[in-house]
């Protein structure tokens, strides 16, 4: 039923998929910069070291962002709701936590920053 | 106005309405996952293929997808955009493939070829335009598991098809 091509294309496939499994699934974008953002101003841009607590005051009061090895997350914020800080560390570039009630998200970014999605 | 049809404009039109009826049948079952579905109109590629030549499936393939998106509803919106892109990479590597020396592809082959064409070349398209995320590339790798096992299924069932069509008109 199958000739010997067939079988070599299977076998060249089905060793191929586990080198891509790899490959997209262990390789992460790393983060250089972390972007806050307030509702009062516009975005600032700070380093990832060296590692530190910032504080930002927004409308309901002062949110701390912990920033360490190049990761970030919220600590603490004066939000009902703390979907904020239970959104827990930020390790790859792209990923962003927000808390709506203070007005403030952060997100890191990488080299190539770019859309999260085009949609028509 | 009479245009003047061959016979193989009609076996093309036959086998692509065929296509077409699988195609729409099959949109009516919910996917798992976006990008995933069995594509079993690909049968009919395939099995065109063994007996009529690329020509012949290339009609076929293209067709399918055009009457295909006009009957859903899709014509020109991306799925349409992601069904055509994927058709004409499979059919592209069908060409190719068709011009190996030897015995050269059976339909298994032919089939999992054209199905692991179909996901890159529709994949690329989706992050090319819609989703330019590099963690769409994530699903790279599962969508193409699941081009090989509905490739490699398509190709039985297309082999099988292929045979029974031989003893009935040899």
């Amino acid at each position: 039923m199958m000739t010997r091509a067939d079988r070599v294309l299977m076998a060249i496939t089905l060793c191929t998929l586990p080198l891509l499994y790899l490959h997209f699934w262990t390789h992460q974008d790393t983060a250089t910069v972390l972007r806050i953002q307030t509702a009062a101003e516009s975005a600032t841009i700070t380093t990832l070291t060296p590692d530190r607590h910032v504080q930002i005051a927004g409308p309901i009061g002062e949110s701390t962002i912990e920033i360490r090895a190049g990761q970030a997350r919220f600590l603490r914020s004066p939000c009902a709701g703390k979907v904020c800080v239970h959104s827990g560390w930020l390790r790859e570039a792209g990923q962003l936590a927000a808390c709506l009630p203070n007005r403030i998200s952060i997100q890191l970014l990488g080299n190539r920053p770019r859309y999260d999605a085009i949609n028509f | 106005m009479q245009i003047q049809t061959t016979a193989e404009d009609q076996r093309i039109a036959w086998l692509a309405a065929l296509a077409i009826t699988i195609h729409i049948l099959e949109s009516a079952f919910p996917s798992p996952l976006p990008g995933i579905k069995p594509g079993l109109a690909n049968v009919i590629t395939i099995v065109v293929l063994d007996q009529f030549g690329w020509r012949s499936a290339a009609w076929v393939s293209l067709l399918r997808v055009l009457c295909g998106s006009l009957l859903l509803g899709t014509f020109l919106t991306p799925t349409f955009l992601l069904s055509l892109s994927g058709a004409v990479c499979s059919i592209g590597i069908l060409w190719l493939a068709c011009r190996l020396p030897g015995r050269g592809f059976g339909p298994v082959g032919f089939s999992l070829l054209a199905a692991l064409a179909h996901m890159v070349g529709q994949f690329t398209i989706a992050w090319l335009l819609f989703i330019p995320h590099p963690a769409l590339w994530r699903l790279f790798p599962v969508l193409l598991t699941a081009a090989l096992l509905f490739g490699t299924v398509s190709g039985i069932i297309a082999g099988g098809i292929s045979k029974r069509q031989r003893q009935c008109n040899p």
